[in-house]
């Protein structure tokens, strides 16, 4: 068993990007103060409401919305309290998601001199009018900025998020985001194919036929271009969106591939710990007056939660599939999988397995089962051989 | 009660013109259904009729009715279906009646089935009491209507009854006229039993239940019956008369209508049309019956899933119980796997069994294009095979000629739509016989015209380009060689048998692309490039590539949202389970129904 990692979520954005469906909010900066007070106050109550020993953490990730619209002040009260409520070594990996136009040299560094040491730059395109159809708050300019700024602070381990497959993305626009970001030299690239999501302003502009419907033939041109270009500037594929030089990979992020614990505090934000996924209430305010009622509570799940949900023997070993073979480098390790599981991957998925295997959607090398390339942007493909047929729970 | 205070009528009239809802006012009036029961269509019983505002069954329902003058009456009505394709229905209830009361609507006129079932209510010696519908219409023209029907029938306009069924003016004079006019039944309590299966149903604790009129004797619980067809035994149950719902009374008397309850399990031992007698004591004659009807189209049903292929056949069963007219036996196909080939008497009809399947027994199918029977003449043994699905075609080589059934048809229409319709009957295949006008702007038109043109999307477009105001009839008429060829779909380089089509040779080419390219519509794209072909014999005339799926990939979900992820696989896997493997291509249902549609745009 890994140690556990820990997600913090912070809901808060200067305004709503266009494709954006997280549980974030624009305009409740008010709400920030007793938010921040409220997810220390969970992590503390989940600390001590774990029975025995403090569990050892290896990583801590700030996600959003926007986590660099903390005052440093803020940010330390968290990591103060994940320190004094976990055992959360120095050496941990501590990331913090940034958007270029929230960050300036001096806050970047005390956020590094107090142990961040990973930076996740939302960069999302250089293309000025990709950036406007996102609706994002910075131009490129600003991200260079922010990119010159974080190196000068002294972060070492920088992630650059890129958006492709949306709406009047053009193949030599794509081509020349990717060139002027790896001239950046970043240690790590995460590129996301645009999904249009249900209720977001996008999806509305599609539907008025203001906004063409994205191209999934053009979206694939794209992400094998990507492939290429990344490789060839030493950058590797180790998880299907996701490349880094090695060494750079995120642990966070691959602990859930792994499908190992996470302990998700904050509005809207996830856990799966000790056999028990919980989901917490979304809206901030709904959110601070659960903590503020709790006086102590055993966890999981967080006293904050809406729901959770047993994950039992099955659903874990599903879960272990589909994650894990997102992982392009390792996929899903057979001698991990019998261990945790007591069943080998092939008693149990032995049968799906040769016929991906056959349909050239999967490899197995008797170590390791992985994605073949071609199933990389049709994975659901496989995938969806793993899980239930959704009639019980649909 | 005394026979002579008996009255048995039903209401017909073409589809829509107001028979359930003149049923309904005729309930309320006798107080059969207290206000508080009332609904509208009352009688229409089931999900499906009360949803679309059709009557697919027959119903028969006993009334209490004191006369004007003070005399009290019993009477039997039977609500009959408008849609063509249950005109068997209506036939039927009328061998339980002396009497039938036509209705027409007043902004409607005269249309297709208020003749045809009036003609066979004529043939069965029923008394008619003509009666114009729906006067509170503002575009109701209860005069001009009246006289249509005094020519039609020869009855003095100013005896039609003009009533509204829906605000209940003048429905009493319905009543009145059903006990004036319509004779009481004949036929004498003393002779042994005669009892006419009208119509059944089957429930799961009292068995087939025979809707059955009395013709002579007595019907009661104290001895077993013989089923005079079958030469089963039943012992009654339950016997007692609708009221509307069924209520005991123990016996049936001669001219009375009413149900039994046989405790027989299965339909084909209690058929409609057989006759009920007592063992002990038999009728020397079986009643006359019905002729049995016969299925006009022929498709395919399949269990999206193999494995509910016994659930289909238990539903088809006992949909067959309450249905005599739909038939069905086991067939493979190598697209489809296992299922039946199903007997319809109309696409109508096949609609609704397709929506009962799907709703009363919670299954999943696909159906395949409909079909007609063809004769095939085979070339050296001069053997005649009868096919109802194009992939029981012997090779085109075997063939001597295919036959296949042609129709009889009446359109009645406004003259404004005469050209369109003309065209439309012209386009497929139709031959002009004659027009007769019914009035200065109102018009019969006689075809004779392919029953498998008429199936494919036929009425639809005669109803569109009419905008609804004509309306359809239609008979066999008989065989007649055609010039008629296999089009055969390969998908990925295979013919899939579910797929192939009859058609005449001058029409293959133009419903070769167009089928192509519906298919290409309705194949989602796969991890390869599928070919679609339309081949007759080894040519092929029309092809198309449904691209490779390049993309398929969940989005970005933040903090670990693997319960969203998983719910959405599992979401495509139950997608995917509807989809029927052919070789390694996953197709649609609509894949298989895209035959139907040919002739849009
Ligand atoms: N305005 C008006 N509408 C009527 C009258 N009678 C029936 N309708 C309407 O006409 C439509 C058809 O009535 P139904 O009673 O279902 O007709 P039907 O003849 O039983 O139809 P099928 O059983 O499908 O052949 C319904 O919407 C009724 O509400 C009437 O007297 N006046
Ligand atoms: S900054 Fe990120 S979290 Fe905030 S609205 Fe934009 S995409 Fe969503
Ligand atoms: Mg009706």
């Amino acid at each position: 068993m890994l140690p556990v990692s820990l997600y913090l979520h912070i809901p808060f954005c200067k305004s709503r990007c266009s494709y954006c469906d997280f549980n974030t909010y624009a305009g409740l900066d008010h709400l920030t103060e007793d938010y921040i007070a409220a997810l220390g106050r969970e992590i503390e109550l989940a600390g001590r409401g774990i029975e025995g020993e403090k569990p050892h953490a290896h990583t801590l990730y700030l996600g959003g919305g926007t986590p660099s619209l903390l005052t440093p002040q803020q940010v330390e009260l968290l990591i103060a309290a994940s320190r004094r409520h976990f055992d959360l070594p120095a050496g941990a990996e501590i990331s913090i998601e940034a958007n270029p136009g929230t960050v300036d040299l001096d806050k970047l560094r005390r956020l590094r001199e107090m142990g961040v040491n990973r930076l996740s730059l939302g960069v999302q395109s250089a293309q000025a009018a990709d950036l406007k159809l996102f609706g994002r708050i910075h131009s490129f300019e600003e991200a260079i900025d922010a990119f010159k700024l974080a190196r000068r602070a002294g972060y070492e381990n920088i992630s650059i998020d890129l958006i492709y497959g949306a709406p009047g993305q053009t193949l030599p626009g794509w081509r020349d985001t990717l060139k002027r970001i790896l001239d950046w030299q970043p240690e790590h690239i995460s590129l996301y194919s645009l999904s249009i999501e249900e209720g977001t302003p996008l999806e509305a502009q599609i539907e008025q036929g203001t906004v063409d419907v994205p191209d999934p033939d053009l979206a694939a041109d794209m992400y094998d271009q990507a492939r290429e270009a990344l490789s060839k500037a030493g950058l590797q594929q180790y998880e299907l969106s996701n490349w880094a030089r090695s060494g750079r990979e995120c642990r966070h992020n691959r602990q859930y591939w792994l499908n190992e614990s996470y302990l998700g505090f904050g509005a809207g934000a996830y856990g799966t710990f000790d056999g028990l996924r919980y989901w917490n209430v979304g809206p901030v305010g709904e959110y601070i007056e659960r903590i503020r009622q709790t006086k102590e509570s055993r966890f999981p799940p967080s006293p904050a939660a809406e729901g959770s949900e047993t994950v039992n023997h099955k659903m874990a070993m599903t879960e272990t599939m589909i994650l894990g073979l997102r992982l392009t480098g390792e996929g899903v390790y057979k001698e991990r999988f019998a261990r945790r599981f007591g069943r080998t991957v092939d008693q149990v998925f032995g049968d799906v397995i040769t016929r991906l295997v056959e349909q050239e959607l999967l490899a197995d090398d008797g170590q390791s089962v992985r994605l073949t390339e071609r199933a990389y942007l049709i994975s659901n493909r496989v995938f969806v051989h793993f899980v239930e047929d959704g009639s019980l729970t649909a | 009660m005394e026979r002579t205070d008996i009255r048995n009528f039903c209401i017909i009239a073409h589809i829509d013109h107001g028979k359930s809802t003149l049923a309904d006012r005729l309930l309320e009036l006798t107080g059969t259904v207290s206000a508080r029961e009332m609904t509208e269509q009352v009688l229409d019983a089931m999900d499906l009729e009360r949803e679309r505002g059709v009557t697919i069954k027959a119903s028969a329902v006993r009334m209490n009715y004191t006369t004007q003058n003070g005399h009290g009456y019993e009477i039997n009505l039977i609500d009959t279906p408008g849609h063509v394709d249950f005109s068997y229905e209506v036939s039927r209830a009328l061998q339980a009646c002396e009497g039938a009361v036509l209705v027409v609507d007043a902004t409607q006129g005269i249309e297709a089935q208020t003749l045809a079932n009036l003609f066979l209510a004529l043939d069965a010696d029923l008394e008619i009491i003509p009666v114009v519908n729906k006067i509170d219409l503002p575009a109701a023209r209860p005069d001009e209507v009246a006289e249509e029907i005094e020519e039609l029938l020869g009855i003095d306009a100013a005896d039609v009854i003009q009533i509204s069924a829906k605000t209940g003016v003048n429905v009493e004079a319905v009543l009145e006229a059903v006990v004036e006019r319509v004779p009481p039944p004949k036929g004498d309590v003393t002779l042994p039993l005669r009892a006419l299966v009208f119509d059944s149903h089957y429930d799961s604790y009292k068995g087939v239940i025979a809707y059955v009129r009395v013709v002579e004797g007595v019907l009661d619980m104290s001895e077993p019956l013989l089923m005079m067809a079958t030469g089963a035994i039943a012992e009654p149950i339950e016997i007692g008369i609708f009221s509307p719902n069924m209520k005991p009374s123990g016996r049936l008397e001669a001219g009375e209508v009413g149900y039994v309850a046989t405790g027989l399990k299965t339909v084909r031992d209690a058929r409609v049309g057989d006759t009920i007698t007592v063992r002990s004591r038999a009728a020397a004659e079986a009643l006359p019956g019905y002729v049995a009807v016969k299925p006009m189209v022929f498709a395919g049903l399949y269990p999206t899933e193999n494995e509910d292929y016994d659930l289909l056949r238990d539903a088809l069963d006992k949909l067959q119980l309450n249905d005599a007219s739909l038939v069905f036996e086991p067939e493979t196909s190598q697209a489809l796997n296992f299922g039946f080939r199903c007997g319809f008497l109309g696409l109508f009809h096949m609609d609704i069994i397709q929506e009962r399947l799907e709703r009363e027994y919670d299954l999943d199918i696909i159906a395949t294009a409909p079909s007609v029977e063809y004769e095939i003449e085979m070339r050296n043994t001069g053997e005649v095979r009868v096919i109802d699905s194009p992939a029981q075609l012997p090779d085109e080589a075997e063939i001597e000629e295919i036959r296949e059934p042609w129709m009889r048809i009446q359109i009645f229409t406004p003259t404004d739509y005469i050209g369109p319709i003309m065209d439309l009957v012209t386009k497929r295949r139709g031959e002009y016989v004659s027009t007769e006008y019914l009035d200065p702007r109102r018009v019969m038109l006689n075809y004779t015209i392919p029953l498998a043109e008429l199936i494919v999307d036929f009425y639809d477009r005669l109803k569109s380009i009419s905008r609804g105001y004509a309306s359809l009839d239609y008979h066999f008429e008989g065989y007649r060689t055609g010039n008629l060829a296999k089009l055969d779909i390969l998908i990925n380089h295979q013919p899939v048998d579910a797929l192939a089509l009859i058609v005449h040779q001058d029409a293959a080419y133009h419903k070769g692309q167009a089928l192509v390219s519906k298919l290409k519509e309705a194949i989602p794209r796969q991890q390869f490039e599928v070919p679609i072909q339309a081949a007759m014999g080894k040519k092929v005339i029309s092809r198309a590539n449904v691209k490779a799926l390049r993309k398929d990939v969940l989005a970005k979900c933040y903090g670990g949202d693997i319960t969203r992820k998983r719910k959405l696989l599992e979401k495509q896997k139950k997608g995917k389970k509807r989809m029927k493997m052919v070789g390694q291509v996953e197709l649609p249902q609509e894949a298989f129904m895209t035959l139907l549609k040919l002739d849009e745009g």
